[in-house]
């Protein structure tokens, strides 16, 4: 610290306010942070403790909301074991991690070319940012209102211009929702619609806050662009690149409005994310011990997830300084 | 080092520029990022018949109909100022209480600063609808079902690990010796916060804001949820109105239109400022 306690309480003292302030004031370097931390923490666990051991606590009885008759009965780990053996809730985390998977890595390469064509500066091409911006900034709910307008067979422009060129072409309509692989592909591609605006804008800051210095060696160098990009761009970019994929892969782990707007995890249940397993389980068929325990479930694998992110990113981030 | 040629703002763009290729490709982009959205916001100018067309009627005659039976029919600026009231005091209160949050975060190392940090953003990861149930059971108790204060308070709890993270980072961009000696010259830490550290992060507040507000007016799942009459904001009410057993396309697009149009006007207006906040923030860590 370049300046002594004294020079800081001596003010404040004057003030009169010498009880209150010298204990839990900014002279305390021990117990300030904790006070200007103190109004958020307590509003995070109100309502985020809360809930969270409320679960803890559902999760371990049997309770069905739609028969609050029923008797309340202490069951243990009997709900998370019956997950376990549930097929339907591996089917859900299988089509959870393939979406996510396919959704992040199609968008990271769509976002990365675009922020990279986008360090060309061309005339009008801070007009053209806001187009490309549009489905980033639509509610998700209005996002997948829009595809399901689009798709929708006899109205949406999808269903008439694509399923035109197709029925020319002699393969008839295509079945956007109505076939269990086509219609997961199609949630992938609206969830690619909506999100790779957002990877294009992160890694457009990265490129941003590359040094110039680099790449004036490899010039004199003689390197090719290709060879600049791989040893020189895609390195320094890595901080900005694992942000932007550690966000993306959290919310994608939990796209909600998307799925359950436009297939409600069908046909059958070929789109049945964990999230949407959850929502039927809770707020149709009313289990809310079983929901509560794959809720719990789901946190537990978005912490590991995040925690594993943030490990690699750090190490990564450090070797690169 | 300049070079000769011609000169380059970006160090990462490629050294031969052939540009033609470049524009019809971000030409193309654009064009499926808007079409399907200007697509939407035609068809909630069309009347019933037009927007019930088989075939895509890119020219028609205006109407107003479905913003007449939204606005007049079903009352639909009720809850367009019920999201306007929403989003704004969330967002006041998490920038506010958040602020001081994320300067301790960055200021003060004290024992155990990086757990509380990841265990601020933890209470962000919990899928929306795996704590519906037990906020649900909470409002009822609490009587805050179906009530503007209700909504405040949860979002002000959901935004505020974001504002705490993103704030952070940019508190960490700001040198210390600004306000040590604003303090040597006298001034209280709360005077030398206020007079030079707050100026100084106000563009970075300014983007923090708007992002919280755009999640904030756009939050679907609890709104559903949590409000039937009094304080349903935009989104249940959408939903509500635009799919139905008979869906009538040109009421959806004039729904589009009403949510959308404050943030595309939004971002029009402030472009700027949040694309450099959003940079300064996230990258910076």
């Amino acid at each position: 610290m370049s300046i002594s306690e004294r020079t800081i309480t001596a003010p404040s003292m004057a003030l009169g306010q010498r009880g209150i302030l010298s204990r839990f004031g900014p002279s305390n370097r021990a117990v300030f942070p904790w006070v200007l931390m103190a109004p958020t923490l307590i509003i995070l666990f109100a309502i985020g403790i809360y809930p969270f051991l409320y679960s803890l606590y559902i999760a371990s009885h049997n309770v069905i909301l739609s028969k609050p008759y029923l008797p309340r009965i202490f069951v243990g780990l009997y709900q998370y074991q019956a997950l376990i053996q549930d097929p339907e809730f591996w089917h859900a985390l299988r089509k959870t991690l393939i979406f996510t998977v396919q959704a992040v890595f199609i968008e990271f390469w769509l976002g990365l070319g675009l922020a990279l064509l986008f360090q060309r500066q061309l005339t009008g091409i801070a007009f053209m940012r806001v187009f490309i911006l549009i489905p980033m900034i639509l509610p998700p709910l209005v996002a997948a209102l829009i595809w399901r307008y689009m798709f929708y067979p006899g109205a949406g422009l999808m269903t008439y211009y694509v399923g035109g060129i197709t029925r020319a072409l002699g393969f008839g309509e295509i079945p956007f929702l109505s076939d269990p692989t086509v219609a997961f592909q199609t949630l992938v591609f609206v969830d690619v619609w909506e999100w790779t605006p957002f990877m294009f804008l992160m890694l457009s800051a990265g490129l941003a806050s590359i040094p110039r210095q680099p790449y004036e060696a490899a010039e004199i160098d003689g390197a090719g662009s290709w060879r600049v990009f791989w040893t020189i761009t895609m390195p320094l970019l890595r901080p900005a690149i694992l942000i932007a994929v550690i966000i993306r892969t959290m919310d994608a782990f939990r796209t909600y409005e998307l799925i359950v707007i436009m297939t409600r995890g069908g046909p059958g249940n070929a789109t049945t994310t964990l999230n949407v397993f959850l929502t039927k389980t809770g707020l149709e068929f009313f289990d809310a011990s079983k929901a509560a325990a794959l809720s719990l479930i789901m946190m537990m694998i978005i912490i590991v997830m995040s925690f594993v992110f943030i490990r690699v990113f750090r190490s990564k981030t450090e070797v690169a300084e | 080092m300049k070079k000769p040629t011609y000169s380059i703002e970006s160090p990462a763009a490629p050294l031969v520029q052939r540009n033609w290729w470049v524009y019809v490709v971000l030409t193309l982009v654009c064009l499926v990022n808007f079409v399907p959205y200007l697509w939407v916001v035609m068809t909630g100018f069309m009347d019933g018949a037009s927007a019930s067309s088989a075939t895509p009627a890119w020219f028609f005659t205006p109407s107003l109909e479905a913003f007449h039976y939204l606005i007049v029919e079903k009352g639909i600026m009720k809850n367009f100022f019920n999201s306007v009231i929403v989003s704004l005091a969330s967002t006041f209160f998490s920038v506010t209480i958040g602020m001081f949050c994320a300067y301790a975060l960055a200021r003060y190392d004290f024992t155990g600063r990086d757990d509380v940090s990841f265990w601020v953003l933890t209470n962000r990861m919990m899928p929306p609808v795996a704590v519906l149930i037990p906020i649900f059971v909470t409002f009822q108790t609490a009587g805050l079902l179906d009530t503007l204060v209700g909504l405040v308070i949860l979002y002000t709890a959901m935004q505020l690990p974001f504002v705490v993270w993103m704030l952070t980072g940019y508190f960490r961009d700001i040198p210390r010796r600004y306000e040590e000696s604003a303090m040597v010259d006298g001034d209280t830490w709360f005077a030398a916060f206020r007079k030079v550290t707050l100026p100084l992060m106000m563009p970075s507040i300014t983007a923090t804001s708007i992002f919280v507000m755009i999640l904030s007016w756009n939050e679907f799942a609890f709104a559903t949820f949590l409000t039937s009459t009094q304080a349903k904001t935009m989104p249940p009410a959408i939903m509500a109105y635009s799919i139905g057993a008979d869906i009538r396309w040109n009421v959806l697009g004039a729904a589009v239109v009403l949510i959308t149009a404050p943030l595309i006007l939004f971002v029009l207006l402030l472009q700027r400022q949040l694309i450099s906040g959003l940079s300064q923030g996230t990258v910076r860590k």
